[in-house]
């Protein structure tokens, strides 16, 4: 075993937490139940990490052996990669095709292989039908870089597929390609979720779930796709005051109150729907601002009924 | 509320130097920072005011003569008290300071396309424009602007008016010793270049210092407030509010305008204290505004940004800027000014 495939099992080693260290290695089923009896795991880390190394030399560990190591402690810590999403489209009228995991794996290490000779390709299965797929890139003249792996999983049964961040970003064509031998659809279409926040656990959402009903409300009401440009909305009020917590205020008076109100904006419908998010306004939004686009108006006279 | 980070204060420099920063170089945002960086410290504001009438001495002042004060943007500074300055020199503070104006404009330093270097400096004092006897005279400082015409005829176009007055100004020139005049009131209306240029020669005659006068939403409540409050024969104008959305992808303006006699009416029925504003009364008034808009658009306006406020009496821009409508409280107007101005300099 050569001394970088020795420092890089080593390192991938090293980064597993002392408390899931019998967990990965057990999950990775390379060193066997006796040679882990072998080693004392009470001793300090950095011995325990040196004695494990000792035993993978003993029993060749290739690269592909310590690439496996690095997926499963990647699955542990997914977590804490930031994962894009790509959505493949598929034309009205295509039937779903038959997918065959084999098919799937050795094409998609062809295709890779062909556009460039130095690549490390990993598969893992996981969980719902889904792969894991550990790419180390290389360049024409360099052996890859174990230390920047992409992954990317694919839940076969969906349209999905998740990459973490790629440095390298003239590596996403490639693989859209291999996506595309699949689907023989169009091409990927990025879809960037912000998968990282709901995945740290550092963070605390309060009001979690009225800020799910928010998002839920706004969503409804404006739709997923970009809003009609206006820039410009006028109302002209009529109407009488009613005070929420003191009776006594303008109770004699029986006119109404004249007011004008404007909203201006570069982009207004873009900037109210963003309103109830943001917690300046109650969501649903008023139905005075929400009818504009099926209306087709924006200057309006509210009169009390 | 509007809430800033308090910035650190930069370190102190020369005065000039400083000055440049501020009409040169600073971006609005920097000049923004370091006044409001002031007004975040703790104030104990007066829980209550008095509603502008016309006070004795404003009786003596002309409407005619201060008309050209009236229905123009002015730009608000505050200013530190003057050192040795004497109201006996101004005719040689004419001369200097159109010498340092020509001086500065020959340097080429904000020299504007088409500008006649022919100009000419008048400073005079506004009578009648202070609170009691103990304010300083207000003076006026106007740069014109001498095309000669064929005839032999000077026509003198007014080019930049700045003026600097001290309405109730009593906290201030209690702690100050003789050799100073408490003018903390500045108004520029004009090239910003101009102003720059004026301002960096008082500072170095008189030792002084401006800062932009910024004013914030609370103190914008105020204003409405108090300026609804007083009596109109007639409304010029329709009560405005204009809110700025702080957080949305995309800058997003309210504007609220409620006719005068309405807005009166609901100040009259929230209003208690005669002759006073308490801080109860600001707040119920724009909580009356606030619950009326939320009722039929359910947005909170409390959570936007207050940038201006309109009345047939005055406007204001939180940027510090003014404009004064009404002659009859013009002195009301300039007293909260000036309250502001010398909070903003201790």
């Amino acid at each position: 075993m050569d001394e970088t495939l020795a420092e890089f099992i080593k390192r991938t080693i090293l980064k597993i937490p002392m408390t899931e260290m019998m967990t990965v290695l057990k999950a990775w089923d390379f060193l066997s139940e006796k040679q882990l009896q072998t080693v004392n795991f009470r001793q300090r880390k950095e011995s325990l990490v040196h004695d494990l190394v000792l035993l993978c030399e003993e029993k060749c560990a290739s690269v592909h052996d310590a690439a496996l190591l690095d997926i499963i402690y990647t699955q542990f810590h997914r977590h804490q990669k930031v994962w894009d999403v790509f959505q493949m489209s598929k034309e009205p009228g295509e039937d779903i095709d038959l997918f065959d995991m084999e098919q799937f794996k050795s094409s998609f290490v062809k295709i890779l292989r062909r556009a460039l000779k130095n690549v490390t390709v990993s598969f893992r299965d996981a969980e719902e039908n889904s792969v894991w797929i550990r790419i180390a890139w290389g360049t024409q003249y360099r052996k890859p870089n174990q230390y920047k792996p992409v992954y990317v999983v694919y839940y076969s049964q969906t349209p999905y597929v998740f990459t973490s961040s790629c440095q390298l970003k003239s590596n996403i064509p490639l693989l859209g390609q291999n996506f595309e031998t699949h689907n023989t659809t169009v091409p990927l279409q990025e879809r960037t979720l912000e998968l990282d926040i709901h995945m740290d656990s550092r963070i605390i959402h309060e009001n979690r779930i009225e800020k799910e009903r928010v998002q839920r409300v706004t969503q409804e009401t404006f739709g997923d796709y970009p809003q009609p440009r206006l820039e410009f909305a006028q109302y002209k009020l009529e109407t009488k005051f009613k005070s929420d917590f003191n009776g006594d205020i303008l109770a004699e008076r029986k006119e109404p109150l004249r007011c004008l109100i404007k909203f201006s904006s570069p982009h207004l419908l873009e900037a109210l729907k963003a309103l109830a998010p943001a917690g300046i306004a109650d969501a649903p939004l008023s139905p005075l601002l929400t009818c504009i686009p099926n209306k087709g108006m924006n200057y309006f006279k509210i009169r009390d009924k | 509320m509007d809430s800033y980070d308090t910035s650190e204060s930069t370190p102190r420099q020369s005065a000039s130097s400083r000055l440049k920063d501020y009409f040169i170089g600073a971006t609005p945002l920097q000049k923004r920072l370091e006044s409001v960086r002031k007004l975040t410290s703790f104030i104990p504001t007066p829980p209550r005011r008095k509603i502008p009438q016309c006070s004795q001495l404003q009786e003596d002042n002309d409407p005619q003569k201060v008309a050209f004060l009236l229905h123009k943007q002015w730009t608000l500074y505050s200013l530190t008290p003057l050192y040795k300055f004497s109201y006996t020199n101004l005719k040689e503070y004419s001369r200097l300071l159109s010498a340092f104006i020509a001086a500065e404009k020959q340097k080429g330093l904000a020299v504007e396309v088409g500008e006649d270097f022919n100009i000419k400096v008048t400073f005079s004092t506004l009578l009648g424009m202070k609170g009691t006897q103990r304010d300083s005279e207000a003076f006026l400082v106007q740069i014109l602007s001498k095309s000669q015409l064929p005839y032999g005829n000077r026509e003198h176009k007014v080019l930049w008016t700045g003026w600097f007055c001290c309405i109730f100004g009593d906290s201030l020139l209690e702690t100050v010793s003789e050799d100073f005049t408490c003018v903390p009131l500045f108004l520029a209306n004009g090239a910003e270049t101009n102003t720059a240029i004026v301002g960096t020669w008082f500072q170095k005659t008189f030792d002084c210092y401006f800062s932009p006068l910024a004013i914030n939403a609370f103190n914008l409540s105020w204003m409405a407030a108090m300026w609804t409050a007083c009596k109109m024969d007639q409304y010029m104008a329709a009560t405005e509010f204009l809110w700025s959305v702080p957080c949305s992808p995309q800058s997003l303006d309210i504007s609220y305008a409620i006719h005068p006699e309405d807005a009166k009416a609901l100040w009259d029925s929230v209003h208690k204290t005669p002759g006073e504003v308490t801080q109860e009364e600001v707040d119920l008034f724009m909580d009356c505004l606030y619950s009326h808009f939320h009722r039929h658009f359910k947005i909170h306006l409390s959570a936007t940004r207050l940038v201006r406020v309109s009345t047939s009496v005055a406007s204001a821009h939180t940027d510090g800027k003014i404009k004064i409508l009404c002659h009859k409280y013009l002195i009301g107007v300039l007293a909260y000014l000036t309250e502001l101005a010398i909070f903003q300099i201790d």
